[in-house]
């Protein structure tokens, strides 16, 4: 594209298309009567009564369209991305988290930082796992790339602390195992998409 | 392996993938095609071993010939065209991968290899994207053997491990169960847990054989390599400290093409944590140093250190005691008054290529792991003769040992006597010599070492026909009060008779420090001792006056038994003084301490190389390229041998200081991951002859150092001498270091 039209700044020669607006009022008197016939229409009560009816509805029919922030909150989009979740199985409600590391290596960040041992039913086992919030910069790179589901971000946004390098424990962001059943799948980069079902693809196990 | 040990070296000339390719005849396909740059895929192949064929990844089209060739067994000919790359090669290639993935479970994200995993690498380099067949899966847990643990569902059935365990270790642990799909890898010596596995667990190429201690503690890629060379034995092998946050989590080294014993790779935690500078304990160190008169240490030091010692002593006249350098050092320099050199002519290569192999005064499965590997290898890949002389025998040596021969201890001199009229008899001598062997009373000698004369007989018969000998000399000798004249029997083998002779430095650096220091026999006035008893002490142990670091904490060099520089690299970080801030303090001048490096005597045989110019790697086939090899130094040769003196045999109770060999020094003491229990180890015959019985507490003196253990009966052992671990005293471990057989009282304690 060309930069012509930008360039040409003669406005006088340009095709502007003016509003049919009225004349402006030139008398005392004329000015009075336009005045007098803005101020007195009947959409003034109109607009009384949407406000009344509203009023209405908020204090008696339980209808109040205003939030109470920070006591109440807007629900938030899944694909939002803020402080991260600790996902559990539903079944069992053991941690999702199998330990491997993806997370940790995907961070560009350098946020993430864990370890892991060989516990006593033979399977790796999170001995710790700590979210360096003050570096994090929610990319969603660790719940995209997380073969779990186990670390997704989860709906907290507000991420003001006292100190800014606020370090978030496993424990934290696990879901607490007696709200197990208000776990929420996680719906944003990196689930597992709506008709996941169709695209698996079986592995010969004949037994 | 290479098979650089074909005499006749006949070029022959092939084409590989379109590219002109020159070989040696007796080389492999893939050898040739791996020195030109040509990549072959393999899942099976050791680099380090014979072919082991079992994966037939490697196949490869030669033209004129039907079907495909296994290019690493396969002998490269003359004049052929090969191609690596076509369309139904990689097919083959592809279902072979397929069917290597039948039921592997994909748990990937939970496998200790994931990230350095062979079946993955491939896996992914074939386009293999689903499991497409599958079989009943037998019931198959996961098996902990100790030091390593194996999970037979992840096992791809290489046979590696196999492979290295009888070629390469010699434990000949592991064993192949035949059975079509439920085949699996047997452990035979699980009682024993033995470290020498690590090896095997080293060249798994899946997960299937993994560190226990290691496993699921860190992911491949968290960890950081520092290149380093292990300080434990003279062999000062080839390593990585895998390091995390300041830790060792586990030691790698390459595995292709070299090898390390169980102490190297399971004994890493031995660095002096948490150290900070102490100036209190710095001033009085200095304090110290401009009082003494003697500066006593062991030789686990870097050829850098030793030369701060040197150039300290030429500053300020210090005593320089190091007894088992010292030791080391009059040894090696009545041993090139006969060969005319300042080094032995052999090294652990040569060794591992020889027909015929004589050990001679070291338990050395035990003293030095590197060494009895390469004998295996000599004996597995030549079926070399294997002749051990000691006085003990060593059930851990037994599949390889063709002979036994049993001496006396403490008749070392007579028995390099007969060794010398033994294998020199057809060889012509200059006359002195000759009349000196001449005049050996044999029958004599016989008796006194007690080894029979057609002993002798059958070990000269065995090396009849044979080329390629191999001597190795264990530290028994270096401390024996004739410790000279058996220098110079032994050198007549390696002048007259081409032996390839291994001195097997006492410790670390003893090769190093011998070249490095001149060393004195006595202590004068206050004594510093560095990682030894003195009356201000250094130490590395953090139970000393002032905090050095240890050897995974310092830059420097190590002078191996194969003669050659390596460098190695601070694997954990250290917070105090070194040995450096003190010499400078002293008035030397050095920013570090591996300013030193280039300093290193060049009469030596050193090079003026600069520390970080030194390389640390091995190339694609293997030859080795860490640091550099010391260049033998004209010596001045007087062949005199002298009489052999009247032998002075033990009597009583006698034990020989010998560790287990997971153990070498209080630094292998101190890592919790080896085999650290420290018995006085002795057969039932012992136990007979001490009035001991198992289990009693006994006490007894060696050198002044008061030793107070439980006594075991150890099955595996005959005879009368018992076995006394020396590793764990600390900072006394140095003081011990006269000869290693001594006779002591043995009281018992609390009975």
């Amino acid at each position: 594209m060309s930069l012509e039209q930008f360039k040409n700044r003669n406005v006088g020669t340009q095709n502007y298309k003016k509003l049919d607006l009225e004349h402006s009022p030139t008398c005392g008197w004329c000015q009075f009567k336009q005045v007098v016939s803005r101020t007195f229409k009947p959409e003034l009560f109109v607009g009384l009564w949407v406000t009344l009816r509203e009023m209405g509805n908020a204090l008696f029919r339980g209808k109040m369209h205003t939030t109470q922030y920070p006591f109440e909150k807007l629900p938030i989009s899944p694909r939002y991305r803020a402080i991260h979740d600790m996902l559990r199985l539903l079944e069992s409600g053991h941690y999702r988290c199998i330990g491997c590391g993806l997370c940790e290596k995907i961070c560009i960040s350098n946020c993430i930082s864990m370890d892991t041992r060989y516990d006593e039913n033979q399977r790796k086992e999170v001995s710790e796992y700590t979210i360096n919030f003050g570096r994090c910069i929610f990319c969603g790179y660790c719940a995209e790339v997380c073969p779990e589901l186990a670390i997704v971000h989860g709906p907290r946004y507000e991420t003001a602390s006292e100190q800014r390098a606020s370090f978030s424990l496993f424990e934290d962001m696990l879901t607490p195992i007696d709200k197990l059943n208000l776990q929420q799948e996680y719906d944003g980069f990196g689930a597992i998409s709506s008709n996941a079902d169709e695209n698996i693809k079986k592995t010969p196990l004949a037994y | 392996m290479s098979s650089a040990r074909n005499i006749t070296a006949k070029t022959i000339n092939l084409t590989i993938d379109g590219k002109a390719c020159t070989g040696v005849f007796g080389q492999t396909i893939l050898e040739i095609a791996r020195e030109n740059d040509i990549y072959i895929p393999t899942m099976c192949y050791l680099t380090k071993v014979l072919p082991i064929a079992s994966c037939r990844m490697c196949v490869v089209d030669v033209e004129g010939v039907d079907g495909m060739i296994l290019s690493c067994q396969e002998k490269a000919t003359d004049g052929a065209v090969i191609h690596t790359q076509n369309a139904e090669l990689y097919k083959e290639r592809q279902n072979i991968m397929k069917l290597y993935n039948v039921n592997h479970p994909l748990e990937c994200g939970v496998c200790d290899k994931s990230g350095e995993c062979d079946l993955q690498n491939k896996t992914m380099e074939f386009g293999v994207s689903g499991q497409n067949f599958t079989t009943k899966e037998p019931s198959r847990p996961v098996q902990n053997w100790g030091h390593i643990s194996y999970d037979p569902a992840l096992c791809i059935m290489c046979e590696k491990c196999v492979r290295v365990s009888t070629e390469i270790t010699g434990d000949e642990a592991l064993k192949v169960k035949f059975g079509g799909y439920s085949s699996t890898i047997l452990n035979v010596k699980q009682d024993q847990n033995l470290s020498s596995l690590g090896e095997a667990a080293a060249v798994c190429p899946v997960g299937a054989l993994v560190s226990s201690d290691f496993k699921y503690s860190a992911n491949a890629w968290e960890l950081n390599q520092i290149p380093a060379s292990c300080t434990h034995c003279s062999s000062a092998c080839q390593l990585n400290y895998e390091v995390k946050g300041d830790k060792v989590y586990r030691v790698t080294n390459n595995a292709e093409h070299a090898s390390l014993c169980g102490a190297g790779r399971f004994g890493f935690n031995f660095a002096n944590e948490n150290v900070i500078k102490n100036k209190e304990a710095f001033t009085s160190a200095l304090k110290a140093f401009n009082d003494a008169g003697t500066i006593n240490f062991s030789s686990n030091i870097s050829n850098e250190e030793a030369l701060i010692l040197q150039k300290l002593k030429e500053l300020k006249g210090y005593k320089l005691v190091s007894k088992e350098a010292k030791d080391y050092q009059s040894f090696l320099k009545a041993y090139s008054e006969v060969t005319g050199s300042t080094l032995y002519n052999g090294n652990l290569k040569a060794l591992s290529q020889s027909r015929a192999v004589i050990v001679m005064g070291s338990r050395i499965n035990d003293d030095n792991p590197m060494v009895k590997y390469h004998i295996n290898m000599a004996s597995k890949w030549h079926r070399a003769r294997v002749a051990y002389m000691h006085s003990l025998e060593d059930s851990s040596m037994q599949n390889i040992v063709t002979q036994f021969i049993k001496y006396e201890a403490g008749s070392e001199e007579g028995v390099a006597a007969l060794l010398a009229d033994t294998l020199l008899k057809d060889i012509e001598l200059p006359k002195g010599i000759q009349t000196a062997l001449d005049n050996l009373d044999i029958g004599n000698l016989s008796a006194e070492t007690n080894i029979g004369e057609e002993e002798l007989e059958a070990l000269a018969k065995s090396l009849l026909k044979k080329s390629g000998f191999s001597l190795v000399v264990g530290a028994d000798v270096y401390a024996h009060p004739r410790a000279a004249n058996i220098a110079k029997l032994l050198g007549l083998l390696e002048h007259f008779a081409g032996f390839n002779v291994v001195l097997v430095p006492p410790t670390t650096n003893a090769l190093g420090v011998s070249l490095i220091c001149e060393l004195d026999d006595e202590l004068e006035g206050s004594t510093i001792g560095y990682n030894v008893q003195g009356d201000f002490t250094l130490s590395a142990f953090g139970e000393g006056d002032l905090d050095m670091p240890a050897m995974n904490q310092q830059e420097g060099t190590l002078t191996s038994i194969d003669k050659r520089v390596v460098p190695t690299n601070v694997a954990i970080s250290y917070g105090g003084y070194v040995l450096n801030d003190i010499a400078n303090a002293l008035g030397l001048n050095a920013e570090y301490t591996i300013n030193y490096t280039e300093q290193l005597p060049l009469d030596k045989g050193f090079e003026a190389t600069k520390f970080d110019a030194l390389p640390n790697y091995f190339d694609a086939i293997g030859n080795e390229n860490r640091g550099y090899l010391l260049r033998a130094q004209k010596a001045s040769a007087n062949r005199k041998i002298e009489e052999v003196e009247e032998l002075s045999g033990l009597d009583g109770v006698v034990v020989y200081n010998c560790n287990h060999m997971d153990q070498f020094t209080p630094f292998t003491a101190q890592c919790e991951t080896l085999k650290r229990d420290a018995y006085l180890l002795g057969s039932g015959q012992f136990a007979t002859a001490a009035k001991v019985t198992d289990g009693d507490t006994v006490c007894y003196t060696i050198d002044g150092v008061k030793f107070e253990r439980v006594f075991k009966i150890d099955t595996s052992l005959k005879g009368t001498i018992a076995l006394n671990p020396t590793f764990d005293m600390g900072l006394s471990s140095a003081l011990l270091s006269s000869y290693r057989f001594s006779q002591v009282d043995l009281e018992r304690v609390g009975s």
